[in-house]
């Protein structure tokens, strides 16, 4: 599987179809996977693909709008990529897709290499790209959906005040390194709102309130838009558990919309569109 | 023949310790250990390679208030805290504080970190074994440095080996009950020191390493905040009814707007940043200040950290930036 990734990075970088292909290769602890960037041809030999592979290589391509690239991508991060193109964000042509096809990845952090597959692993519906130029091994036969938010249904079974002492514990931790928001290929601003000083939407004040304020923030901002790639949660330096969060927006935007961010490029976000006969009170849809 | 403390005579003295002091130790908090105040010993976790966070927070807080100023004038800078101990801090970090203290603790001084410098009494624990992120060697400390502690501890079968270093150890240790140690000083194991190239890297082939290295840097925040000696802050003015308050927090040389000034972002793109903070962490102080420091005390916090493995030992590798040694 991964002489097929080699042969066609070698193809595009040879042919002048791309300027760089994004992959993976061997972190420096000889266990776990980072990206890479290849260039030159001689670098396609150090790409891999594995069950350590868990980084969403998208984001990246918001740095190279203007060279055609080609790039790794796993189903969940297809999803991203279709959502970056829906929003305009990038230009179909000038990205080449090599889509893997996943089993799933497990848990890693540095030197450090779960056993089992990661827990948005087990209830992936998805295990083939929605989107690629080039599929790499067989299209999976796709599981029946399980039930996929009985996480969030957990911690909706504990009361308010618990759920409250949670977040305030956590919450606690944070050090606003943003690496969530660095990391997530749906968070593109020039200008980061946390990061307007006229208004202040959120301020410096490192106080678990406005943490608060800014993971929520944040992950309103995502709601019909994240895919659910958890990178907001590996990154994590503190382990905050920031995905129950985007989990929760994405429950409920399936129930309001029926609708699941990066399945296609071309059904627009129900947050970016307005239909007329659509139902505008809050809370209508549990009738 | 070494001093020693045994293990329930070091909780009787830490006991009395936290009678007149704040005794911030490593602690449990999750699956992590923090330091944080203790209320009793036995909150203490000793199992532990290094800290998520480095103990700097205690002397230069994530966030934290300058000055206010209600109408004309000015109120004084709050008194920070207590007689401060700090019980398990591992020798790289120390040496972090020393590190600090070339820039927080000189002219101009930083008149909080100063205040909670000199409140504070450091207790040493020296690692037993190195983690695999460890490179202290490297950068010129060791496992067992005593050199920038006030009390250094050693763990032996029969509790701790007490090394006491300074004046205010000395005061601190005077309460404790110590014996003669019948064990042998432990072995410890070092870090290998990393080798590297003999080279320096040519000029020409740099611009290349730098924005190689950055192409996969997220530009957050993390290894900069889990460093023991980054201080770049940012400050904000809250106004609120005509009371002002100076308020400074954290800040990284990976962010965007990084030292922009009036528009003018000296290090606009994420290569200059890379080879910024690079610079600063290994050859800028041996450069710019003669002395033999690199401002890298080899805790590999960052190595653990970082998301996409942006690893300052493959730095020192392959460009031969080092302290000498």
């Amino acid at each position: 599987m991964i002489q097929q990734i080699k042969d066609k990075a070698k193809e595009l970088l040879d042919s002048g179809a791309v300027s760089c292909v994004i992959g993976y290769e061997r972190a420096s602890d000889g266990l776990t996977a980072r990206p890479l960037f290849v260039y030159e041809t001689e670098d396609v030999e150090k790409l891999i693909f594995d069950e350590t592979c868990t980084h969403n290589l998208v984001k990246y391509l918001l740095n190279i709008k203007d060279k055609p690239t080609a790039i790794v991508v796993k189903p969940c991060d297809a999803r991203a990529l279709n959502v970056l193109l829906g929003e305009k964000q990038h230009q179909r042509e000038k990205v080449n897709i090599i889509g893997e096809a996943c089993p799933g990845v497990v848990e890693t952090s540095w030197n450090k290499k779960g056993d089992d597959l990661e827990a948005r692993c087990q209830v992936c519906t998805q295990h083939t790209p929605p989107i690629y130029d080039f599929l790499v091994g067989e299209p999976i036969e796709e599981p029946s959906p399980p039930s996929t938010f009985s996480d969030v249904a957990d911690f909706e079974g504990k009361s308010a005040a618990e759920r409250a002492s949670f977040w305030a514990e956590q919450f606690e931790r944070c050090i606003r390194c943003y690496a969530c928001r660095n990391v997530c290929p749906g968070c593109y601003c020039t200008e980061c709102q946390v990061e307007q000083v006229n208004p202040e939407w959120v301020s410096i004040r490192l106080t678990p309130e406005e943490n608060l304020m800014w993971h929520v923030m944040r992950a309103f901002h995502l709601a019909g838009r994240c895919i659910g790639c958890k990178e907001c949660e590996r990154v994590c330096p503190v382990n905050i558990p920031l995905s129950l969060l985007n989990r929760k927006l994405q429950q409920e935007v399936l129930a309001l919309f029926d609708f699941q961010a990066g399945i296609d490029e071309d059904t627009p976000a129900p947050l970016a569109t307005f239909k007329k006969d659509e139902k505008l009170g809050i809370g209508e849809w549990h009738e | 023949m070494a001093r020693i403390i045994a293990k329930k005579d070091l909780a009787s003295w830490l006991e009395e310790l936290l009678k007149e002091h704040t005794v911030i130790a490593p602690t449990s908090v999750g699956e992590f250990t923090l330091f944080r105040p203790i209320i009793t010993p036995e909150e203490i976790a000793l199992d532990f390679d290094n800290t998520v966070l480095s103990p700097k927070e205690w002397f230069f807080p994530r966030a934290e208030s300058l000055f206010t100023r209600d109408g004309g004038a000015e109120e004084p800078v709050p008194q920070p805290i207590d007689k401060l101990v700090i019980f398990g801090i591992r020798p790289c970090d120390a040496k972090g504080l020393t590190v600090l203290d070339k820039t927080l603790y000189s002219t101009p001084f930083d008149a909080l970190y100063t205040q909670r410098r000199n409140q504070a009494t450091l207790i040493g624990l020296a690692c037993s074994k190195p983690g695999p992120q460890c490179f202290c060697t490297t950068m010129g400390s060791a496992p067992d440095d005593a050199s920038n502690v006030d009390i250094m501890l050693t763990e032996v079968d029969d509790g701790y080996i007490v090394e006491t270093v300074t004046e205010k150890g000395k005061a601190l240790i005077a309460g404790a009950l110590l014996s003669e140690s019948k064990s042998p000083p432990p072995q410890v194991a070092s870090p290998a020191v990393i080798e590297g190239i003999t080279e320096e890297m040519p000029e020409s082939a740099r611009e290349r390493y730098w924005s190689r290295l950055a192409d996969r840097c997220l530009h957050c925040h993390i290894c900069a905040f889990v460093c023991p000696t980054c201080y770049c802050t940012q400050d904000r003015q809250y106004d609120s009814q005509g009371r002002v308050e100076q308020l400074r927090c954290w800040y990284s040389c990976q962010g965007q707007g990084f030292t922009r000034i009036g528009g003018y972002t000296p290090n606009p793109t994420k290569t200059d940043r890379m080879r910024h903070r690079f610079y600063h962490k290994l050859p800028h102080f041996p450069d710019t200040q003669g002395s033999g420091y690199a401002t890298c005390v080899g805790c590999g916090r960052c190595v653990t950290a970082c998301p996409v493995n942006i690893d300052i030992r493959e730095v020192i590798a392959d460009t031969k930036q080092r302290q000498p040694v």
